[in-house]
């Protein structure tokens, strides 16, 4: 009986082993090709200059842009026949900092399966479930932290940090921080009764691609900062002020100016 | 504003262990290799405090380079001298009650101005060009040391000739390591010679057995000093205030505590952009705090380094853990207590062109807070506190030092 035991565990052992081997080699066969993302910061239509007193918004404020530091997440990549993919392997959120140019670009762990893909969309911050408080211990991203007073348990951190100067009503250069993150409900007494989950989704135009075995291709994403303050809301930074994490109010008009802020610059294919 | 970040990639002890015994150091006749088992050393983990750690992989942190360290950092024979009026040693001005810093009421360095060992030009010893900053939790910090980024792990100064720095190891300017034999050397600090303090050490019998158990051999260098007392300050890590406690749900803050909680992180009083973005109460960042309207091309600012116009004025955001005990404040000293720091930062902002935009209520002078903010806002100051690090005795002057720690 022993012996028969024996090559039984044998048998199904060769079986799983052999089985095991099969879908290894079953997942090298499927044809893939792999994406970099590469983020890009314009304003009116030209690589975005920091430090210089030289853009006006549509309410007539006259900015500098000084740093952009924001989050992007689960970027997905459309088919026509309504199946997506996630881009998720490595991590689910990437962060942009104009300080750090290396992290304008994202090479995408995911291998992404040949064929044509109609449309790129992304999250604009970090949905609230995800968006946990403390979950980055280590610089830049810990950094972005959104304090839990102001974003509850699924608001840890900033979905963007600009900053920036005006030239305000008295003619002075005064800093503002246009920072976007998780909202607060407040009573008569200013009391936060709730919160606001303010990350929103983006597909971005113009983003069908093609993908053939082994090639990679770039894709830029652009954030055209003045469409922050242009449509549908006007945003004058002499009436919202230098600060708006406690306005929500003055978030709500950003992010409804944000869905039109991202484009796509170039989709090309590079030698990595 | 160029951050200097490295994205450095997390060295694991164990991997830096392994390197380091393939290291060219290791390949000393002196070693006896066959018996050289130092212990790794593991920096406590602690709930919400980075991973990645700032561990050069040539020095990786062992239980003997360690207790060697804390021995070199107490002993004030380190300074080259012998003679106990003329002792200076690492703790001279570190002191531990003090978290690490020199404080307000040493008898000698009057309100924490720090002078150097006197010399022929400085019969009373030269004053040090900045005032201290903490001492705890290097380890976690990958943007340079100093108030202006100074030391950073992208330099590479060994052997540059313009300015006359050696070839040897640890002049290179990356880490601390290069830090203690520029505070041996510097003639604001201990002002001796690598030569001198070398020889000084060498003729302590005790240290022979002390650097053969951390470094395999009984040869004092100045390297393995460097190296030894460097493993030591990375060792000087503070979990434990009541904040952080509060954080993993350990201890409860007081009413007035959690109100000044909330002001500090929001932005009525907006401390946490700066200071808050991680537990290590600082983001390591260099800023204009809007304390100036003019500015000397000639100090130690972040612009000394950058060269970047936006980083003129700009300091390093010290972290606050034990600000309580760690007064004077700013870079140079200008501050002396929480409340003059709280009324800065509430109304006594100036406008500069420099001035970093996350100090958005300089128009304003400040954050304007009431008293009654204040005083929260100075209480929860107070939670920051570690009175576990400051009382430990892992980090306390080994009895055998006792008389020669220059303190």
């Amino acid at each position: 009986m022993k012996s028969i035991n024996i090559i039984s565990i044998f048998f199904c052992v060769s079986i799983i082993v052999a089985s095991c081997g099969k879908n290894d080699d079953h997942e090298k066969d499927i044809p893939a090709g792999k994406l970099i993302l590469n983020f890009e910061h314009f304003a009116n239509g030209n690589e975005l200059a920091f430090d210089e007193m030289k853009y006006t918004n549509t309410a007539g404020n006259k900015y500098e842009i000084t740093e952009i530091q924001w989050f992007v997440s689960d970027v997905t990549l459309n088919k026509n026949n309504g199946s997506q993919q996630v881009l998720d392997g490595e991590k689910f959120a990437h962060y942009i900092d104009t300080n750090i140019p290396e992290t304008n670009r994202w090479m995408v762990a995911d291998e992404i399966p040949t064929g044509e893909y109609t449309s790129i969309s992304m999250t604009f911050g970090i949905k609230g479930e995800k968006n946990a408080p403390l979950m980055y211990t280590d610089p830049p991203e810990s950094d972005m932290l959104w304090p839990i007073n102001l974003g509850g348990d699924q608001g840890g951190y900033h979905y963007m940090k600009l900053n920036g100067f005006w030239m305000n009503k008295d003619n002075q250069r005064e800093p503002f921080n246009f920072h976007l993150g998780v909202g607060q409900e407040r009573d008569v007494d200013n009391n936060i009764t709730g919160f606001i989950q303010n990350w929103f989704e983006v597909d971005l135009p113009f983003s069908a691609f093609s993908i053939s075995a082994n090639e990679t291709k770039l894709v830029s994403i652009r954030m055209n900062v003045e469409k922050w303050w242009d449509q549908p809301n006007i945003y004058n930074h002499d009436d919202i002020g230098g600060k708006i994490m406690q306005n929500q109010r003055a978030m709500h008009m950003g992010i409804e100016n944000g869905k039109s802020v991202f484009s796509i610059g170039t989709i090309n294919s590079v030698k990595e | 504003m160029k951050r200097f970040i490295t994205f450095g990639i997390a060295l694991p002890a164990f991997f830096a262990f392994v390197m380091w015994a393939c290291s060219s150091d290791n390949n000393n006749e002196n070693l006896t290799t066959d018996t050289f088992s130092p212990t790794p050393y593991q920096i406590p983990e602690a709930k919400y405090f980075p991973k990645n750690l700032n561990i050069p992989i040539d020095n990786p942190m062992t239980v003997e380079g360690v207790e060697l360290g804390r021995f070199l950092f107490y002993d004030g024979r380190l300074s080259g001298n012998t003679s106990k009026d003329l002792l200076m040693s690492c703790a001279t001005c570190h002191i531990q009650e003090n978290g690490f810093e020199v404080g307000m009421s040493h008898p000698k360095f009057i309100n924490g101005k720090t002078f150097g060992l006197p010399s022929e030009k400085f019969p009373e010893g030269q004053p040090t060009p900045n005032y201290m900053l903490p001492l705890v939790n290097a380890v976690y910090n990958h943007n340079g040391y100093f108030w202006n980024g100074f030391i950073h792990e992208s330099n590479d100064f060994r052997g540059n000739e313009e300015l006359n720095i050696p070839s040897e190891n640890d002049f290179h300017f990356k880490n601390i390591e290069s830090v203690v034999w520029m505070s041996i050397t510097s003639p604001h600090e201990m002002n001796s010679t690598i030569e001198k303090s070398v020889a000084a050490i060498d003729a302590i019998p005790m240290y022979k057995k002390k650097f053969k158990s951390a470094f395999g051999t009984e040869e004092v260098t100045y390297d393995r000093i460097s190296k030894a007392i460097a493993q030591y300050v990375r060792s000087i890590v503070s979990h434990n205030s009541k904040f952080h406690k509060y954080l993993r749900q350990e201890a409860e803050l007081t009413v007035q505590e959690k109100r000044g909680h909330d002001l500090f992180f929001s932005e009525d009083a907006d401390c946490f952009h700066c200071h808050g973005g991680s537990v290590l109460m600082t983001t390591n960042e260099y800023f204009n705090n809007a304390k100036d309207i003019t500015f000397d091309l000639e100090d130690r600012d972040r612009h000394s380094i950058s060269g970047d116009a936006m980083d003129i004025g700009a300091y390093r955001a010290p972290s606050l853990i034990n600000i309580e005990i760690t007064a004077p404040y700013m870079h140079d000293g200008r501050f002396k207590s929480l409340d003059e720091i709280i009324g800065f930062y509430s109304e006594g902002l100036v406008y500069s062109d420099y001035v970093h935009p996350l100090m958005k209520n300089v128009r304003q002078q400040g954050v304007q807070l009431n008293d009654e903010d204040k005083d929260a806002l100075k209480a929860f100051l107070l939670t920051l506190t570690d009175h576990e690090l400051i009382n430990n005795p892992q980090y306390s002057c080994p009895p055998e030092i006792k008389g020669w720690s220059g303190q």
